[in-house]
Order: C-alpha cells, then structure tokens, then sequence
C-alpha cells in the first residue's frame, strides 16, 4: 500500500506512473492550481476529492493537455508529456458529460479509437466485441447514444476509453449524472473494471463516500492545493487539517488546543474541557491547533477508554439505525453517535442530565488551518 | 408543434390564432391553386375547371427548356453555396468568440436589408465599370472591361450566390456551435488527428446544417424573379420570370398560378428530401 505522503521521490519503490512536479494552472491573474506535486502510481485507484471549484477539473485537463499548463511539468512513465499532443498522450478519458458521438453507434463509438489508429477491420470487431462484454454491453451495441440510458452511456464512454488498452484512464465526475441507485451500482462496476483490468485509475469525484469506497488513496484537493493525500482510512482517521476532518464528518471540533508533552507515538493536548491524549506526533505547524473528533468515537465506556469528558445532554434524536446526542459544555458541543437499540435497557441518556463519554487516542486527530 | 400543446383544452387564443392562419395563409393559397384550373379566353378569366394549362406547360418545349434551366442554375447555386457557405461557417466558428459573434452578426445584418438594393449593389459589382472589372484590370488579369460579367445566367448565378449566402452559412454555423466542446476532445483524446476529427466528427455532425442551408438556397434561388430580372439579361431568363411576365405582361393569371404550382410542388420535393437527410436517424 502508497504511503501517505505526497509521493516524493522517495514515496515508492518504483517510479510513478504519472509524475506531477510543480504544476500550475492560471486563468489570468487567478491561479485555478498552484504548483503542486503528486504522484500516480502503476495500477492503483487515485481518486481527487474537493469541493466545486477546487480545480479537480482543471488539473485533470491539464494532464489531458486541453489546458495548457503556466509552470511545472507532468512526466508519464519517465517521459515529459509537455510537447505531446492531446492524440498522442498514452491515456484516455471519461468526460462528465460522456462526450459520446452522437453520430455513432455503440460499436463505432467504442471503436473509434481503433479506427483512427487504422486497425484491421477484424481485429477491430474483435476487440470492441471484448469491450463490450466487458461493460455489458453486446446487446446495444447498434443503438445511437441517444437512444442509452444515463448507465448505459456512461459504460459506452468507459469501453471507448479502454478499447486502446491504456495504462492511465482519466475520470472527471463520471458518476455525477446518475441517480443514486444507479451510483452505487456503477461505483462497484467501475471498481471491478479497474481491479480485473489492472488499468491505473485517476478519478475525480465531490462525494466523500463515493472516493472512500472506491479508492486506494485519495487526494483532497481545496482552491488549487492538495490539502492532504491518503489511503482512505488515513484521511478519515487520520485528517491532518480542519478541511479534511470536516470533509470526512469529523464534526466536532474542540479548540483551542495547547500541546503539553509530545512523543514520537503519543501526543498529550491540553483544551478548554479537558487533557486528552492523541496517537502520533504533533503537526509541524500548529497555527488553528484544534482537536477533531468523530462523532462515532466515543463510548459511554468511559472507565475502560484513555480519554474522558463529562458533557451535559442537550438533545438526543433517533434517526433510524443511530441516536445522535449533543453533548454540552461550556462553549463546546459535540455530537455523538451510536447505533440504536430497542433495548430498554440501553436506552439513550435524558436531557439535562449528566454524561460521562471515552474516546481512544487513536480515534481522535490534532488538526490545523483555518476554520473550514 | 402545435399551439397550446400540453394544455387540455384548446383556449381562445388556440381558435384566434388558427382563424389567422386560415385567413392568412390555407383561403389564400386554395384561391391561389383553384387559379391554375382556370382558363384565359378574350383576355377574361373562365371560371370553369381544366387541366389546359398543365397540358400546355407540360408540353410547350419553351417552358420545358425554362423550367429544367432554372432548376439546374438553383441546383448550382445550392452546390456553389454549399462549398463557399461551409468554408465560411467554419472559418467563422474557428475565430475566438467575440469576433465570432461580431461576424455572424456582420453576415445576418444583409438579411435585413431590401432584396432589390442588394441586386442593384451586385449589379454595380458586376457592371462594365463596375468593381470585379477594376479588380480584374488592376490586376493585369484583363486589359479592358469584361461585359460578360453581367446580363447572362452567370450574373444570375453569381448574384443568387452572393445574396443567398447567409441562408447557408447560418444553419451550418449553428450546427458548428451545437458539437459540444467535450465531444471534440474526446476525439482527440482517443488518438484522432485533426483531419480525422473534421471527417470523423465535425463534418458528419454539421452537414445537416449544410443540407438546410442548400434546401434555403435552392427553393429561393428557383423561384426568384428579381435578380435575374435585373442582372440576366435575355439569357438568364428564368421560371421565376415566366411566371412573374404570365401575371405582369400577359395578363394570364391561370397560367401563372398553374406554372407556380409545378415549382411549388418540387420545392415541396425538396424541402421533403432535405428534411430526411438534415435529421438524420441519430438525431430522432
Ligand atoms: N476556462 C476557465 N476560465 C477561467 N476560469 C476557469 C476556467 N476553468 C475553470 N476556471 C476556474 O478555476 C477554478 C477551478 O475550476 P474547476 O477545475 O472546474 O473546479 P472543479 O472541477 O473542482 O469543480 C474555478 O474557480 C473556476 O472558476
Ligand atoms: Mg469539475
């Protein structure tokens, strides 16, 4: 598994599929990506994860070459790409909007990448039947795009993308368009596609749920940075800023914090309602130093856990599978959650009255930067 | 689609807006095709039906000669237009937007214009000192004026070009605009160069633009009277000019009214063909 890191030199063994150095994108005087580094590695699932605007589509297209970049360069196998133009960039790509040819059917779409590359009429059929397969799609193959579904035109999109067998496929929100079932079916059909098919994946994506269940790293993008990148357990446990922690739904922010003792393993934090202790060193730079917590954390165990804190019950409500609590204190809330029992006897605590909660030093992150 | 469609129950804006159209459009041309059934004896109108005038148009080998004349010059027209007009779209559609937009509106704003001053302007293009003449002269291509340019079919032919123009380049321009940027890219993307992006893709997914156009082109160019009138001389004389000379000079509406029926009846034709090859099965 990819270290957590950025991916710099000396982040894999290997040398990266597609190495990013310094890139840089501006529309004038606004930089839409400031120079950044990241690193792809051979076969993995990369997924950009970032809020509207974050300029996930705008590296992604740059790495495409339709937008040429202000600075850095972009290497794909040892190999600057910067002069290659867009046909001779050794990958392809799944557009948001499909950008099947309206004028094509299903076969001549997905083999178009074929015929421009003059190959045999029969090795073609061949080909395009095995691409077909391979999205389920045999039984359409006459069919104009007009006439497929969303689903299906976006299986369409990704046998055209594959039917040159390239090493890296470039995925800008291919999923976007769909309705939630269908979501969810395509998110484990993309998935099996890229694990059978050993193709390298760059996927872009706004839902953190989606790039959790999909990924192999992730790598969260705000306002042109990459803010932190990650296996998708390190982001969740793991955020190193506000943004991330937000992002992944570790809502509850206690601040300020103090660092009072830190070890290579352990880090111990002082805070307005309490001194806890948090796995791992502390962050380099500690400006905004707050202590983030998952809601999911904390067990009403607190005797058996490192960290405990004695809130008052604001509110409780029964949403289904969890029972969420507001906990108060002072000028601090948070929010836990747990699952639901119909147990009477595990019944969730009274309003106003007094709780005592543990959570684990490992199921806490110190985060940094600026509210989110 | 109809007026009010999606409403249960035709309003009385469905009614008044039908009654126009009949008064307007379906009276005038029943009127209009009832004429061609007539007959002229002593300079009078005999309102009772015959097929004479059909039987004569369809026999007389100057009509025939006329007819299949005009068709072929609007037929050249088209295919002219077709060339020029597609060469222009495209160029225009390759420009960075705001020159974009300033050139397709330079290119509409002669459609707002009176038709006879266009024709005039052309003529004076044309005419023995006129400006393809002293281009020509300054050139060295000729040493004296060219009369040739004006009063033939050619005149006809290149003026009907000229003032046609915008009707090809329009459609095909908007076809241009329509092809989303993304679908060129993933061309690209998938390896195609730019000559096979152009006959892959852009042209397939433009021509019915082109196929409007050159429908525009040929049902105007065919029934048109004025330019030829005025730049044809004896030789560019046309169907359009026949049968404007059967209601203006011989005073035989029947035969006029009978004569604008046959071109009705393949502009119908064409305007048929066009429809199927400019939506073509992809786009349905
Ligand atoms: N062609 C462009 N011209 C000017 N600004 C652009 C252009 N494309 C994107 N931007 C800007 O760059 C930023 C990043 O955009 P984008 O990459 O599309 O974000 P995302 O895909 O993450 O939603 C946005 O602020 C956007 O307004
Ligand atoms: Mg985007």
């Amino acid at each position: 598994m990819a270290k957590p890191d950025t991916g710099g030199p000396d982040s894999e063994s290997g040398l990266p599929l597609l190495r990013i150095r310094g890139l840089g994108v501006s529309f004038g005087p606004v930089d839409a990506i400031s120079p950044l580094d990241l690193d792809v590695h051979d076969g993995e699932f990369l997924t950009i994860l970032g809020p509207s605007g974050s300029g996930k589509t705008t590296l992604l297209r740059a790495i495409a070459g339709f937008q040429p970049p202000s600075a850095g360069r972009i290497e794909f196998d040892g190999r600057d790409i910067a002069d290659l133009p867009i046909n001779r960039r050794p990958f392809n790509t799944v557009f948001q909007d499909y950008a099947l040819f309206p004028h094509m059917t299903v076969r001549e779409n997905v083999g178009f990448g074929l015929r421009v590359r003059g190959t045999a009429r029969r090795q073609m059929t061949e080909r395009v039947d095995i691409a077909l397969g391979i999205v389920g799609l045999e039984e359409l193959d006459s069919r104009y795009p007009a006439q497929l579904s969303g689903g299906q035109q976006q299986r369409t999109a990704l046998a055209r993308a594959m039917i040159c067998e390239p090493r890296l496929i470039l995925l800008d929100e291919p999923l976007a368009a769909l309705d939630a079932t269908l979501r969810r079916q395509m998110q484990n059909f993309l998935k099996s596609v890229q694990r059978q098919s050993g193709i390298t994946f760059l996927f872009v994506t706004h839902d953190q749920s989606e790039a959790i269940t999909m990924s192999d790293r992730i790598c969260v993008m705000r306002t042109g940075n990459i803010e932190q990148i990650g296996t998708p357990r390190e982001l969740y446990y793991r955020p190193k800023s506000r943004f991330v922690a937000a992002f992944f739904g570790a809502s509850n922010i206690v601040e300020p914090c103090r660092i009072e003792e830190s070890r290579d393993d352990m880090t111990v934090v002082s805070t307005p309602v309490g001194t806890f202790s948090v796995k791992g060193p502390p962050p380099e730079n500690t400006s905004g130093l707050a202590l983030a917590i998952r809601p999911e954390a904390f067990g009403s165990d607190a005797e058996t856990r490192m960290n405990s804190l004695e809130f008052e019950v604001a509110a409780v409500s029964f949403v289904g599978s969890e029972t969420i609590t507001e906990l108060r204190h002072r000028n601090t809330s948070l929010m836990f959650t747990m699952k639901s029992r119909s147990d009477p006897a595990a019944r969730p605590p009274e309003t106003g009255s007094f709780l005592r909660v543990g959570f684990d030093p490992a199921e806490c992150a110190l985060v940094t930067g600026a509210e989110s | 689609m109809t007026v009010g469609a999606g409403r249960s129950r035709p309003g009385i804006g469905d009614y008044l807006l039908w009654s126009v159209i009949a008064l307007f459009i379906i009276v005038p041309l029943g009127c209009f095709l009832a004429y061609g059934f007539f007959s002229v004896v002593d300079n009078a109108i005999v309102y009772r039906p015959t097929v004479g005038n059909f039987a004569e148009l369809l026999s007389n080998p100057s009509y025939r000669a006329t007819f299949l004349r005009t068709i072929r010059m609007a037929f050249e027209v088209s295919a002219i237009n077709l060339v020029l007009g597609y060469a222009t779209a495209y160029f225009i559609w390759l420009r960075p937007p705001g020159m974009r937009n300033f050139l397709v509106i330079a290119l509409a704003i002669p459609l707002l214009m009176s038709y006879i001053i266009k024709i005039y302007a052309m003529r004076g293009v044309l005419g023995t000192n006129g400006l393809l003449n002293s281009a020509l002269m300054a050139l060295g291509i000729v040493d004296e004026p060219v009369s040739a340019l004006l009063f033939n079919l050619t005149a006809v032919r290149i003026t009907l070009s000229v003032v046609l123009l915008p009707f090809m380049v329009l459609p095909i321009y908007i076809a241009l605009e329509r092809i989303p940027a993304s679908v060129l890219h993933a061309a690209s993307d998938l390896g195609a160069n730019e000559l096979q992006t152009f006959t892959g893709i852009i042209l397939p997914l433009s021509l019915p633009g082109g196929i409007v156009g050159a429908m525009f082109t040929f049902v105007l160019a065919s029934g048109d009277f004025l330019a030829p009138e005025l730049v044809g001389g004896i030789e560019g004389f046309t169907y359009g000019r026949l049968i404007f000379s059967q209601f203006g000079l011989a005073f035989n509406w029947p035969l006029g009214a009978a004569l604008s029926i046959l071109l009705m009846c393949v502009a119908l034709g064409v305007i048929f063909v066009a429809r199927r090859l400019g939506n073509p099965r992809w786009q349905r």
